[in-house]
């Protein structure tokens, strides 16, 4: 087919769009899911659209104290989850121009400078419980931490590099190269992984009221109108963007598109889409059929983490595997 | 620039995937806070080196291996397990009693030693023949997490089950270094596993039936 062909810039671009479009659906639908697991009805597929509307038609209350952090930190944030999707394969197989601009490492460390901001803007309130959601983020972030540097390790064992493209290469080369050993756990950490950045049993109730066993969820609490409506944006477009390094790095990168041809890339949408709302699937059984670790041994869920990324890189290192 | 190492073959990928998932049962057994959990966690372990066994007998066409397999299959899957959980429904306790160190704290210690282990054994100037490389490692590794079963958890349930399994590691090492070994060998192993068996069992049974209790923190009491 000879069809039209995009520039680079033009997909690049697209890549962002698909994120910041499509985010908010991913949370419906998971949410729609969830409600029907648990026998409920469950609100509508587009229902976090119409409240992001509603927030950002409302007014926005600022603590008594708090300075100009408290508003620079959702924008802040909202803009780290924009730059990301320029680093990783979203909707493409061959690098973006500003693809190489930052390694998995780099787009993991604006992800922290994201998490950084919410959370500075959350110990600004001066409220006990956005404080306290603040400080615990920190510290089991610490901890998560040590996995996804082994993870690194593992991919640039693996690929003599630690661009995501690279790695999303390896694992589509052949289907050895995708159940070696070291892959599969490579992967499986960064699952883990995931499930812990998302906020997801066993490591937090996301749709819990409770602020006692609240970690992510507690840090939005003072923040209103449209401060609130970026920060859930921003949640939601950092689960897609994690999704997305699961799918098409670690666990399934095919289906996208292979060349600049017009339908490949607009093909390629939908195709992201349906693997991001089957790992959707996933998480909301694993959210379904296991209760929440007690805070206190969230450690032993960071250690088997940590057990698989370390385990991934002495069989690499040492055998080869 | 660095180049990335070669992708191994299906085959030894698939078998250093069933050594490293014995390896994470190994975790999860120091880990499990039930002592029946761990006696099933064993029998899956167990199920794991039969299937090593067999599938190191299909690609190098010995025999001899056919026969461990299906030996160790019936004791280490089917006979001991259930032995040891007859015992256990006699004892009636569930709870495979207290750690000396927390879940965390064990399982990076467990990190810690498999990486010595890995490091000594990958120094040493013998290679596995028979098995990728990594086995021998992941073997090594196996049996010191074992030893650190037995050392960390104060029970006979966990001492017997840290016992089997360091037998299962051992057994791995063998196959990785030497599976031409006589037959006679291997299945010698074995026997010394069913005395093993027969011993945790009576000091199970005697132990119980004096203190009420599995855990070996009771034992001091023992003294006359």
């Amino acid at each position: 087919m000879a069809g039209v062909e995009l520039a680079p810039t033009t997909i690049q671009v697209l890549q962002v769009l698909t994120v910041v479009i499509f985010a908010p659906a991913l949370s419906g639908v998971i949410a729609r899911l969830e409600a029907r697991l648990q026998g409920r009805r469950g609100p509508r597929v587009l229902q976090p659209y119409y409240d992001l509307a509603k927030l950002f038609r409302k007014e926005t209350l600022v603590p008594q104290d708090a300075g100009w952090v408290f508003a620079a930190g959702p924008v802040v944030a909202f803009m780290c989850y924009l730059v990301v999707p320029l680093l990783i394969p979203v909707l493409t197989t061959f690098p973006l121009p500003l693809g190489y601009m930052g390694d998995i490492l780099g787009g993991a460390f604006i992800l922290g400078l994201a998490g950084f901001a919410v959370a500075l803007a959350a110990a600004e309130t001066g409220s006990p419980y956005a404080q306290l959601g603040s400080s615990r983020a920190m510290t089991f972030g610490a901890l998560i931490e040590p996995s996804l540097l082994f993870i690194v390790f593992t991919v640039a064992l693996v690929t003599a590099t630690d661009l995501p493209y690279f790695q999303a290469a390896a694992t589509r080369a052949s289907l050895s190269s995708t159940i070696r050993p070291a892959h599969l756990l490579a992967a499986l950490a960064f699952f883990l992984l995931v499930l812990n950045d998302t906020g997801r049993i066993p490591v937090e109730t996301h749709a819990s009221t409770l602020e006692f066993g609240m970690i992510d969820e507690a840090r939005a609490f003072e923040h209103s109108g449209p401060l609130l409506a970026l920060l859930k944006w921003g949640s939601s477009m950092k689960q897609l963007i994690l999704y997305v390094l699961l799918i098409n790095v670690f666990a399934a990168p095919w289906g996208l598109a292979g060349s600049r041809a017009v339908g490949s890339v607009l093909l390629a949408i939908p195709v992201l889409l349906a693997k991001a709302f089957g790992v959707g699937a996933i998480f909301t059984v694993i959210d379904n059929s296991f209760s929440k670790l007690r805070l206190f041994k969230i450690t032993e869920f960071m250690a088997a983490a940590f057990l698989l990324a370390i385990l991934a890189v002495l069989v690499l290192y040492l055998g080869g595997g | 620039m660095a180049v990335a190492p070669p992708v191994p073959t299906s085959f030894s990928g698939g078998v250093e995937a069933i050594v490293l998932v014995m390896l994470l049962t190994e975790f999860a057994m120091l880990r499990a806070p039930l002592a029946r959990s761990q006696i099933r966690l064993y029998a899956f372990q167990s199920l794991g080196f039969s299937g090593l066994a067999v599938s190191v007998a299909a690609t190098q066409h010995l025999d001899d291996l056919y026969v461990l397999a299906a030996l160790s299959f019936v004791l280490k899957v089917v006979v001991v397990p259930s032995i040891v959980l007859r015992l256990l429904r006699d004892a009636r306790v569930d709870l495979a009693g207290s750690n000396r160190l927390g879940v965390a704290s064990m399982v990076l210690l467990a990190i810690a030693i498999s990486v010595f282990g890995f490091f000594v054994v990958g120094s040493l100037p013998v290679h596995a023949r028979s098995l990728p490389t990594a086995t021998l490692g992941l073997a090594a590794a196996m049996i010191l997490v074992a030893f650190l079963l037995v050392i960390l958890r104060s029970d006979v349930v966990s001492q017997a089950v840290g016992f089997f399994s360091l037998e299962n590691g051992v057994s791995v090492a063998s196959l990785a270094l030497a599976a031409r070994l006589p037959l006679i060998v291997e299945v010698a192993f074995l026997f010394d596993l069913l005395v093993a068996v027969v011993v945790f069992g009576v000091l199970m049974r005697l132990h119980h039936g004096r203190s009420q209790t599995l855990s070996t923190d009771a034992l001091d009491r023992l003294r006359g």
